[in-house]
């Protein structure tokens, strides 16, 4: 008893030192449960393969340089349309968070469109574009504009209004308001727009990586399944999650919490 | 200029369903000047039909496909297999979830693995999908499922683990068994979380429904988009996309906020997953 | 030299609750003097804060004018500096940079106001809270931050609506003497609202009662200054004064 106590003590200051490694620890029993399901046959191996074969299929991925190719081409794809998406979104936000007039007529448009999601843009988007780079860009950037023009909007309505008149009263003008007081004043909710907006955003990439792509980790998995190698799917969806668990959870979720905390504004 | 304040307008008891319609009309109004706008663009420009079509030849499409059943061979499919995964994935969800929440060392066990599958939830599944169960509506119900399952679940973790304690405790010391704690306790507490996982998980089956309709199956709003496109009916592409904004529309405005808003109004604030 | 008038002011809006206009403010007009310290009490709903937020710019008036040095006035604006209830800080700057923001709208440098910030948060004795956030500080301690934001601007006419509202009991009584004592140095002229009877006859000397949009009573406060808690608490004339008001703005 007392050795379990104290490992058990081990563990607990090991993860207060290292936070990461409480994030990282429940994943070694899942794996071993995983190694043991496959290695006990009771699913063919080439429809369930065991951690070792997924980790010997990544390496000799990565060796044969298809891996880090895809990964770059989705993550490429990623950033470019999530900072478009970014760079109307902010921008519309703000007018549409400020304008009485402009939030009425937006507001009903916005919902409806962001209802009808990216991926049923695709068959008309592929008459319009066909099969290459601006398809793709068109999605991600629909995906991302939403999540970031209603969380903008958010951010701007709940900046209290007492901080723009108090800015106005000290001889601010309109933009300066906008500057000093509006912009700081959304940022927390900001960011979350935009931490949702990359989440739906390599959703979508993913989505349209399958059924139009010619390359990136979301054409790997369709292509792996056309093959039928299952053990590629695999590979490309721990890597999907393991990225975006990293981004997300290490740098995402912390960008957020510190600008919300440092300001002392809340984040929803 | 005095303008002295009138007391007998005072209209306390305005209907509630005036009030709804009214508003409902105001919120519809700019998509009905966009419909108006597309009306008259279309022919003045003379834009191709085989690029974008006008408002008659896609009232036309609707018409035809109501007329034929089609159009609710596919809506039909489409819900069909979105309500059952979602009521298999709530109905397997909450209760493990529930159960992985109520003590703190099982919890912040399960926290890391549940986030880091719902954050891979729905489209990611559909190679492996279609490869385990074949084309058709298991493989697609499977992702629904998926979708559903583990955002519920993380979030239903999340709303067990935030009743305080001094809630269950009290609750104990009035002499609730552990069946009286369950339904009186720690499924209403965290009700208002499952309900945001739900709303969030559905968000994301629905889409991922009709990525894994485009691929994996010969009916469904998803397919039916898809195979207009082989053939340039760009009437029936809009149509589908019209419909498939609608019902998310009406899904996630009518029913879901209001779910939601109602057990947040009703016990307090919500930690969003 | 009479720095406000405010004559036969009205504010009247359409309430679409009621379907009806609401007449706010009926007929008030009031001249306030150079460095005079004014209170505004009244019964909630008599106009107080509307009154002042027109002064302010923040709202418009529908009738009458608002003249300050003889000019009508137009929109918010430095020379009418505002302190709010709920402190209206910018989280996001420093209580060095909240105080300079007034000086930095008008385009003075950096060093030029980060000086000026000092010296009035040295007025404050705030000059160790420099640096930090104001989520960091007390409410007593960032209401006057709040002050000393609006007087680094120098203003005409200071307009305090309920400020001390926010705060407890006795960190409001220190922050009136501060106030007391920060008017005493500078000067400034103060229009005070407020619920609090005995604030407003501590603080001011003048006291104007509204009721239902009209100015009922106005009572000169001729107490001596400086003004202490501890003294006045039990001071025969104070009692009075207040009393007085209390049964005007009571039987309003």
């Amino acid at each position: 008893m007392n050795i379990l106590l104290q490992g058990w003590s081990l563990y607990i200051r090991a993860t207060h030192r290292w936070p990461g490694v409480a994030a990282l620890v429940p994943f070694i029993p899942v794996v071993a449960i995983w190694a043991i399901i496959a290695e006990s046959g009771l699913f063919p191996r080439a429809f369930f393969p065991g951690p070792v074969d997924v980790v010997h299929s990544f390496f000799s991925l990565s060796y044969k340089g298809i891996l880090p190719d895809y990964l770059q081409d989705s993550l490429v794809r990623l950033a470019a349309g999530a900072s478009v998406g970014m760079l109307l979104g902010i921008p519309l936000g703000i007018w549409i968070g400020t304008s009485r007039t402009a939030h009425r007529i937006c507001w009903p448009v916005l919902l409806f469109f962001q209802a009808i999601g990216d991926i049923a843009w695709l068959p008309i988007l592929l008459i319009w574009f066909g099969f290459g780079l601006s398809t793709m860009t068109f999605v991600i950037v629909y995906t991302v504009l939403f999540p970031v023009v209603l969380n903008t909007v958010l951010g701007v309505e709940s900046v209290p209004r007492d901080l723009g008149r108090a800015a106005r009263s000290l001889g601010a003008s309109p933009a300066r308001v906008l500057w000093e007081v509006t912009l700081p004043g959304a940022l927390p909710n900001i960011i979350t727009g935009l931490r949702n907006g990359l989440g739906y955003g390599w959703r979508a990439l993913i989505a349209v990586e399958m059924i139009v792509g010619t390359s990136g980790i979301g054409f790997m998995m369709f292509d792996a399944r056309r093959a039928g190698s299952v053990v590629e799917i695999m590979v490309g969806m721990i890597i999907l999650g393991l990225l975006w668990y990293i981004v997300d959870g290490w740098i995402l979720a912390p960008i957020e919490r510190a600008t919300g905390r440092r300001w002392g504004l809340v984040t929803s | 200029m005095l303008v002295v304040p009138s007391q007998k307008s005072r209209p306390k008891q305005r209907s509630r369903a005036l009030d709804s319609l009214v508003g409902s009309l105001i919120f519809i109004a700019p998509l009905l000047a966009l419909v108006v706008v597309w009306a008259i663009v279309v022919p003045v420009f003379d834009v191709n039909p085989r690029i974008f079509p006008s408002v008659g030849s896609v009232g036309h499409a609707a018409l035809e496909s109501i007329l034929d059943g089609s159009l609710f061979k596919h809506i039909g499919a489409s819900l069909l297999r979105v309500f059952v995964g979602t009521l298999i994935g709530v109905a397997t969800a909450v209760p493990l979830g529930i159960a992985m929440g109520i003590s703190p060392g099982v919890s912040a066990f399960f926290t890391p693995l549940l986030r880091f599958f719902s954050v891979l939830a729905g489209i990611a599944w559909i190679p492996i999908a279609t490869l385990w169960f074949g084309y058709g509506a298991g493989a697609i119900i499977f992702v629904i499922f998926n979708a559903v399952f583990f955002v519920v679940a993380y979030n239903t973790l999340l709303g067990v683990t935030t009743i305080p304690h001094t809630v269950r405790n009290a609750a104990a010391s009035l002499g609730a068994g552990k069946w009286a704690l369950l339904t009186e306790v720690l499924l209403p507490g965290a009700l208002p979380n499952i309900v945001t996982g739900v709303r969030t998980g559905l968000g994301f089956a629905w889409r991922a429904l009709i990525a894994a309709e485009m691929i994996a199956t010969n009916v469904g709003l998803g397919y039916m988009l898809f195979v207009a496109r082989d053939f340039y009916r760009t009437e029936v592409i809009v149509l589908g996309m019209i419909i498939i904004g609608l019902i998310w529309l009406l899904l996630d405005r009518l029913i879901l906020v209001r779910l939601e808003r109602s057990t947040i109004e009703r016990w307090g604030m919500v930690r969003r997953a | 030299m009479t720095t406000l008038q405010l004559r036969n002011l009205a504010k009247t809006y359409f309430d679409p609750y009621a379907g009806a206009h609401v007449t706010a403010v009926h007929d008030v007009s009031l001249d306030i003097e150079q460095g005079e310290f004014v209170s505004v009490v009244g019964p909630s709903g008599c106009g107080k804060t509307t009154i002042l937020n027109m002064i302010a710019g923040f709202i418009p008036y529908t009738g009458g004018e608002i003249l300050l040095n003889g000019k009508a006035i137009d929109g918010p604006g430095p020379e009418r500096g505002v302190v709010f209830q709920s402190f209206a800080l910018f989280p996001w700057k420093t209580v060095l940079d909240n105080v300079g923001f007034g000086p930095k709208m008008r385009g003075v440098p950096k060093a030029e106001r980060d000086r000026i910030a000092h010296e009035y948060l040295a007025l404050a004795g705030l000059s160790h809270a420099a640096h930090r956030y104001p989520g960091e500080l007390s409410g007593g301690m960032q209401q006057r931050v709040g002050v000393v934001r609006a007087l680094a601007n120098n203003p005409d006419v200071l307009l305090m609506d309920e400020p001390f509202a926010s705060v407890d009991a006795q960190t409001r009584m220190t922050l009136q003497e501060e106030l007391t004592r920060i008017w005493q140095e500078r000067r400034p002229t103060v229009i005070f609202i407020t619920h609090d009877v005995p604030e407003a006859v501590f603080l001011a000397n003048r006291v104007v009662v509204l009721s239902k949009g009209r100015v009922l009573e106005q009572i000169k406060i001729d107490l001596p200054r400086p003004r202490v808690w501890d003294e006045l608490i039990e001071d025969d004339t104070f009692k009075r004064l207040s009393a007085d008001v209390l049964q005007m703005v009571r039987s309003a």
